[in-house]
Formats: C-alpha cells, structure tokens, sequence
C-alpha cells in the first residue's frame, strides 16, 4: 500500500527497523539474566549457609558430563555466530547448514541432561523420593537448586531450539536473506545468552572441590 | 503504509566477522574451560581460592562471548553501556544481599 | 493507508469488538487497558469500602476472619498487579508516547497487543481464585513465606497469576524503551522530549530489570508448594527472610513504577495550566533517573523488624532518605512552575494540585517508616496503611485521574461537565482524607494491620475512617459518572488545543487523533519542549 495523502510520518512504528528489532532483543536479554540472576542470589546465600553441604553434594554430580556439555554449548555458540556471517555474504545454504548443526548440538546438550537427571532420579536424589527428604539439611537445598536452575535453563535450551527451526524455515522460504537477517541475529543473541548463563551454572554446580 | 523502509542509515556500515575469527573465538573460550576445570580438580587444597578463580574465569568466558559472538565490539556502543548498567545493577543487589548475611 | 482513513478518526476507523481486542493501533490497545483497569478498580474498591463497613465498629460483623483476610489479599492483589502498576503507562503511555513523540505508533505494535493479552489473562487467573480451588489467597498482596507455603487457600494460582502480569508490565517497559530510542521525530532529542515521556523512560526500565526478580521469586514459591521443598525453610538450611529480600528488590522499585509515571503527569499538566514554561525541566528530567536507580538499593526499608543485620538496617536506612531527594527537587520545582504563572483553574488542575497535598503527606510519612526508631514501633500498623494509600492512591490515583480529565477531550472529542467535575473533586479529596488520615492516627496509637477486629480505643478514628469510605465512594461515582455523561452530551466541535494552553505535540493534532496520529507534521517548539515563547501557532 502506498500513501495516496501527501503527509506521512517520517518515522513509523511500522516501517522494518532492525535496530530496534535488536535493541529489544538486547532488553529482553536483560530480563533473562536478571531471571536467572535472582536464583544465582539464591544459591550464593544458601551457600554461603551451607558451605560443607554444598560442598559434599556437588561430588554427586558428574563433571565430566558437565565439561562435555560446556563444550557442546560452546561450540553450538560458534555454528550460530557463523550462520551469520553466513547469512551476511549471501550464503543461505551454508547458514541453514550451521544452523542445523546448532540444533543438533542443542539436542545432543539435552540428551546428555537427561541422563545426568535421570542418574540423580535413579539415585532417589530427586524431591519425594525418601533418599532426597532424608538427605541432611543444606544438601536437598542443593539438589533443588540444581534441578530448578539446570531445568529453567534447559527449558531455554527448547525455546532456543524451537527459534532456531523458525530460523531455518524461513531462511529456506527466503525470508531470511542477505539483506533480511535481523532474525538470525537475534536467535543468535538468545543463543549466546543460554551459553552465558551454562557459563556461570557449569563451575558453580560441577566444580565446587 | 510503507513496509519497506529500513530506518538504518546507509552510513552505519555492517561488520561482518570472518569465520577463521569466530574460531579463533571458540579456542580462547575452550582454554578457559580447560584453565577452570584443571584448576578445581587438582587444585583442591586452593578451596577458597578457586570459587574465586572459577567466577572469575567464568566472567572473562563471559566477557569474550559477549564482545565477539554477540558482537557487542561492532555495535553501538550504547549496547556495552547498558549491559554493564545491568551487570553493576546485579552485583549490587548480590552484594547488598549479602552484607546482610554477613552481618548476622 | 488510503486518504478516506486518513480522515476518520481512530474511533471510527472500524466497527465492532474484534476490531478493538485485536487492535495494533496504540491509542484502542490505550483505551482497552483503561476499560480494563477501571473495571478492576472499581472491583477492588468496594472491597475497600467492604472492609471498612466490617472496621466501623469493633468486633465481628461482617466477616470471619478468615474471610476478612482472603478480602484485603483480593483488595491488595487487585489493586497492586491490576491497577496501580499498569495504570499510568499502560492507559496514558500507551495513549500519547507515540503521539508526543510525533510518530504513529510504538516500535512493536503486535507486541503491544500481546501485552494486552497477557494482562487479561493474568486477571482472569487472578480472580479465578474466588471460583476455582481452595478460595483465594489469605496471605496478603505479600505472599510471605513461609506462611504462603503452608495456608491450604489458593496461593499457587494468586501467585502465577502476579508472575503472568509482571510478563505484561516487563513488554510493555521493552516497548516503550524501544520507542523513545527509535522513535523520536526528527529534531527532537532526548533533551527536546516531554517530561511525561521521560517518566516512562525511567519507569520502563524499572519494569524491565526489577520484575524478573520477582517472577523467579513467585516460581520458587509455586516450585516449593508443588514439589513440597521448603526453599525458603530454615529446618533444611533455607531462610524465610531471603524471600523477604527478593520480594522487595522488586517491590520497592515497584512504588516507583507507580510514582514515576504519575510525577510525569504533573510534569504536563502544570506547565499548560500555569501557562508558563516547566521550571527546572531538567532537574526533573534526570531526578526521574536518579529515583529509579537509587530506588533499586533501598529495599531492605520493608525489612527492619524482620530480624535482618543491624548494619544493613543503617545502608538501608541511608539509602531510603537519599532518594527522597530527588523526589523533593520535583516538588520544588512544580511549585516553581505554579509561582508566577497565570493559573487557570480546570478540573484537572486541581487533581494535580491534590496530588502534591496528598504526595507530600504520603512521601513524609514514607520517611518517618524509613528511620530506623520510629518504624520499629510504626511497622505493621495502620499508620503504613495509611502512608501507602497517600502515596498510591492520594498520589498515583489521583495523577490518574487527573490525566482522565486531561487528556479526555483529546481522546473522545467531547467535554464534561467541568462543574460537576470540580464537584467530585473537591467530594473525592474531602472523602480521601478523611479515609485515610484517621488511620495515621490509629497507627500512631498502636492499631496493628491486617485484623479485622480492633480494641475498642481506637474506635474514633475507624468510624470517622469508614464515613471517609462513604464520601471517597460518592465521589468517585459522581466523577466516573460525569465522565461517562460526558460521551451523551450534544457533540460541540473540540478544538486540536482544548485547553487553548497545551504544549505538547498532541495538541497539533486533531480530537481525536486521526488513526496515523498526525494529518499534518508536527512543529516543535524551539527551545525545548515546554518553550512557551515559541509556542508553535495552531491552526485548526
Ligand atoms: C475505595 C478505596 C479504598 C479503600 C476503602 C481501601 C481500604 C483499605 C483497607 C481498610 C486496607 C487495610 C486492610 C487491613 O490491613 O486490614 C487496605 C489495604 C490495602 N490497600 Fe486499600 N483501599 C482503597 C483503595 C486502594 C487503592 C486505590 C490502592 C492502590 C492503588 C490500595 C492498595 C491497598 C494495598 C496494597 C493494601 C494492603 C493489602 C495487604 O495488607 O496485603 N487500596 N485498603
Ligand atoms: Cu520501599
């Protein structure tokens, strides 16, 4: 549709801006952060409570699994920033290519989540199991955290995946293309926040010795 | 209503980062790891010390994604601005937090 | 957009109820969250004035106590999550950011629909709890634990519901930023723009950094309901007092999401009817920025009798009269900005008038709480009551109200009854007051909130306190009524500037705006907004 008035707005909530598409992205990062910031707040207090119980329940948690899934997401972090860049010289089948591998990435860091839940489930470690209401004071409050935070994080871990399938929909249908591609950016900035916030659960539940 | 326009000005130049520098970013971010991860397992007797060097080292993980792979050194630099506001925000409430705790 | 369009007006661009529920256009997404919060006002108030009918006399009369306390909890919920936090921004920001920024919406028009949504469904989830489940929370607007993990009312539901409408307050915060960055039109700065635009801008970004908090924290009380772990349970190394901490860290930002808008409104509606340029515009343009990041620091004021360290309670203590200095320097200048003008007493005016009265005696009551000595004895009295309803609802409702009066010959292209409308002002003001000031009185004395039973000394003040609910309550019937007449009335012409003083941009367009906002581009004042030198000529 074309303006058949002589007037116009120069500036219009309804004109495509991808620095403002950005710049929200940017903000609601920021809300996510401070999500997860309030359960950091959390377990630095609860800690600093219960410092021997902390200490005594991360040795039942698997660093090896934890350094792989660092590693899974680290990478994964790569593919996306290069899908970009990708994307940026026009080569759509190269970005679809790395997006894909994200996604597999994505799903392999859940695999590797389920097992190690499904280890501490196993081993009664998990709220209503008697092993886990028996487990001395401090000590359930680690599990709870560690189910609450690596869970909300693995939820995003979903929701990144599902932006990231968008992402290669409508790059396929030509939506997403070298001169469109605010889209990518920003499923690439949420990505990286997911990566961020593994960054700091990662030495915080696995590496306390 | 016009749908095409595009608000960005011509002159606001798009960097795009060359693959060899995104891998160059995931070697720095994998030492790291590597750096993290030997610390707190063979460095057990350094106890205090390492939840220190471990947030630390997490922080500077943090910092290289945040300024390569989310592109904050190419953009604006209003975003750097307000990322740090938010991060000075939270530590302050982590440390009002916990002059209470330590207080007790 | 074809030019037939251009020439009707948002209200009659389109016909029927999907094309207001399913609206981008800010100004209808405006005016469902005005329908909306109304409606839920008025639910909330009569349970104020039901609880007031249950305090006339000492005693049982009305209620089990049980009752009483699921009704303030309902009172408290309504009117924080449904009312006062969106209200301003929502109706008003929604209304006219766009339109005083001079562009034709804001940056993500769907998304604001979808706060919209969200609001609604968080409502429904909210009041759900008086039909569904084990009856609505009794725990008060505070969810404290642990007694919010224990009582057998419906807490969980109360409490997705507040997380549901903190996501609705965080898009609409995210938007509005977003907007004045992007938005502006061509000339205007940061330094160029409405005061009112930078009291959303501060309070914007007061509900998108301190809401998260909260809703992890509502989660972690629904996951230790669920899961039946006591987070915050001292017998397995937790601590009540650290939900106290991470409700706060939201919930004291929160006042300024309630204040700061509502400073922006005087901000306006002092300069039009003073006929004069703002005094001080950017002391008060920056002491916006100051409340809220200063704001962020002082939450541990809420805790003092909690059993919290004693040199937290002295930062805190600090902190709490540091902010009241930026505060201040608004109402200085304000009342600059009367002194000298030529003031034109509209209905409107008046309201503002009534918010610095009542404001001042809600912000110094607010620092008597905020010193260590006097709070330990005032904490959990009526005197908090009475402070909070100053600062809220003598404060913000009244802003509210006032902008209703402001703004609505620009929104409807009608006129009230500006007689009846002083009217209910001076009614609401006489009944505000006397509703509230009694209850200082009866904190002072001793009374203790949250009861619905008191001894019998304090009789006096909660007599006189419930004949002030009756009076508040004509009042505010006579003023909506006034209001809704005002639509029936024999259609006169409103001019672009009614109030022939107004400044701002949208007073260059039509009433009502067309549905692009502007039919014709917008002329800034020269020297900032409120240069009422250079006041840009309007012709009709
Ligand atoms: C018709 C007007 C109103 C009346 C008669 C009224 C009355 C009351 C009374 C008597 C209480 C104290 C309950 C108790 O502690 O036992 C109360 C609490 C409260 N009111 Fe109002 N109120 C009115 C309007 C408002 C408004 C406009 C707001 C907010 C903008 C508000 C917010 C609150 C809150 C947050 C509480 C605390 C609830 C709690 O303790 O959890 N009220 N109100
Ligand atoms: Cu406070």
């Amino acid at each position: 549709m074309e303006h058949t008035s002589a007037f116009s707005l120069p500036n219009s909530g309804h004109n495509r801006d991808a620095e403002a598409s950005k710049m929200g992205m940017w903000l609601f990062l920021f809300t996510e952060l401070l999500l997860f910031g309030g359960l950091f707040i959390v377990y630095m207090v609860y800690r600093s409570l219960n410092p021997e119980s902390f200490l005594l329940a991360s040795f039942e948690l698997d660093v090896a699994m934890g350094t792989f899934n660092t590693v899974v997401l680290l990478v994964s972090s790569m593919t996306i920033a290069m899908s970009i860049t990708a994307i940026q010289t026009g080569n759509a089948k190269k970005s679809i290519f790395l997006l894909y591998t994200t996604l597999g990435l994505a799903i392999v860091f859940l695999i590797v989540k389920y097992f190690e839940w499904s280890a501490k489930i196993h081993h009664g470690l998990f709220p209503g199991f008697e092993v886990y209401d028996n487990l001395p004071p401090g000590e359930s409050l680690f599990f709870f955290l560690y189910f609450f935070m690596t869970g909300l994080h693995a939820l995003h871990i979903i929701i990144g995946g599902i932006i990231i399938s968008v992402v290669i929909y409508r790059t396929k249908k030509g939506l997403v293309n070298k001169e469109k591609y605010t889209l990518t950016e920003n499923a690439g900035l949420y990505w990286h926040l997911v990566d961020l916030i593994w960054i700091y659960l990662f030495p915080l539940f696995y590496l306390i010795h | 209503m016009s749908h095409t326009k595009d608000n960005l000005p011509k002159e606001e130049q798009v960097h795009i980062t060359s693959y060899k520098d995104h891998f160059s970013t995931l070697i720095a971010l994998l030492l790291l790891t590597v750096i993290t991860v030997v610390i707190s397992v063979f460095g057990a007797n350094l106890r205090s010390l390492s939840v220190f060097t471990a947030l630390l080292i997490a922080t500077v993980k943090v910092i290289v994604v945040a300024y390569y792979f989310m592109h904050l050194k190419y953009d604006k630099k209003i975003y750097t601005w307000l990322v740090l506001i938010v991060a000075i925000l939270f530590v302050s409430f982590a440390v009002l937090t916990s002059i209470e705790y330590l207080n007790r | 957009m074809t030019s037939t369009a251009l020439n009707l007006n948002y209200l009659q661009a389109k016909k029927g109820i999907f094309s207001w529920i399913f609206s981008v256009d800010h100004k209808r997404i405006g005016l469902l969250y005005l329908y909306s919060l109304i409606t839920f006002f008025l639910v909330g108030a009569t349970l104020g004035v039901l609880m007031r009918l249950e305090l006339l006399n000492p005693g049982k009369d009305l209620f089990e106590a049980q009752t009483y306390n699921q009704i303030f909890t309902m009172h408290g919920v309504i009117m924080i999550f449904l009312f006062i936090i969106p209200s301003i921004p929502a109706v008003f920001g929604n209304f006219f950011l766009p339109i005083m920024l001079g562009t034709d919406d804001v940056s993500f028009p769907r998304l604001n629909l979808l706060s919209w949504w969200i609001y609604i469904i968080g409502a429904i989830m909210a009041l759900s709890t008086l039909l569904f489940g084990d009856g609505p929370a009794d725990t008060g607007w505070t969810f404290y634990a642990p007694y919010s993990v224990k009582t057998g009312t419906n807490v969980t539901m109360s409490v997705l519901a507040a997380f549901v409408l903190g996501f609705s307050s965080i898009l609409t915060g995210l938007n509005f930023i977003v907007t004045i960055h992007r938005l502006k039109t061509p000339g205007m700065t940061f330094l160029k723009m409405p005061l009112f635009a930078w009291a959303l801008y501060a309070t914007s970004w007061i509900q998108l950094l301190a809401t998260p908090i909260i809703g992890i924290t509502l989660l972690m009380i629904v996951a230790e309901r669920v899961f039946g772990v006591g987070l915050f349970d001292p017998s397995i190394g937790g601590d009540p007092i650290l939900y106290q901490h991470l409700f706060w860290i939201y919930s004291h930002p929160a006042v300024y999401i309630m204040a700061l808008p509502a400073f922006g409104i005087i901000s306006e509606l002092l300069p039009t009817f003073s006929n004069r340029t703002i005094f001080g515009y950017k002391a008060i343009a920056f002491s916006s920025l100051a409340i809220a990041f200063v704001g962020y620091f002082v939450w541990g004021h809420h805790m003092f009798t909690s059993g919290m360290s004693g040199p937290a309670r002295i930062i805190y203590s600090i902190m709490t009269f540091l902010v009241a200095i930026p505060t201040a320097i608004k109402v200085f200048n304000w009342v600059a900005t009367l002194y000298k003008g030529s003031i034109d007493v509209q209905p409107p005016l008046l309201y503002a008038l009534g918010f610095i009265f009542q404001f001042m005696i809600g912000g110094l009551s607010g620092l008597v709480l905020g010193a260590l000595a006097t709070d330990i004895h005032l904490h959990d009295t009526y005197f908090v009551v009475g402070h909070f309803h100053y600062v809220m609802f003598g404060g913000t409702g009244f802003a509210f109200f006032g902008a209703l009066h402001y703004w609505y010959p620009k929104i409807w292209g009608r006129m009230y009854n500006k007689l009846v409308a002083n009217i209910a002002f001076f009614i609401l003001f006489i009944g505000f007051n006397m509703l509230y000031f009694p209850m200082m009185i009866a904190g002072l004395m001793g009374m203790p909130r949250r009861y619905y039973d008191y001894l019998p000394e304090f009789h006096l003040p909660n007599m006189i306190s419930t004949f002030g609910s009756w009076v508040l309550a004509i009042g505010l019937l006579l003023m909506l009524g006034n209001l809704i007449a005002g639509f029936r009335r024999k259609r006169e012409k409103i001019a672009r500037n009614p109030w022939g003083t107004g400044i701002t941009l949208e007073w260059q367009t039509l009433s009502p705006p067309p549905v692009a906002n502007f039919d014709r581009m917008p002329v800034l004042p020269k020297d900032g907004p409120y240069d009422y030198d250079h006041k840009p000529e309007i012709k009709e």
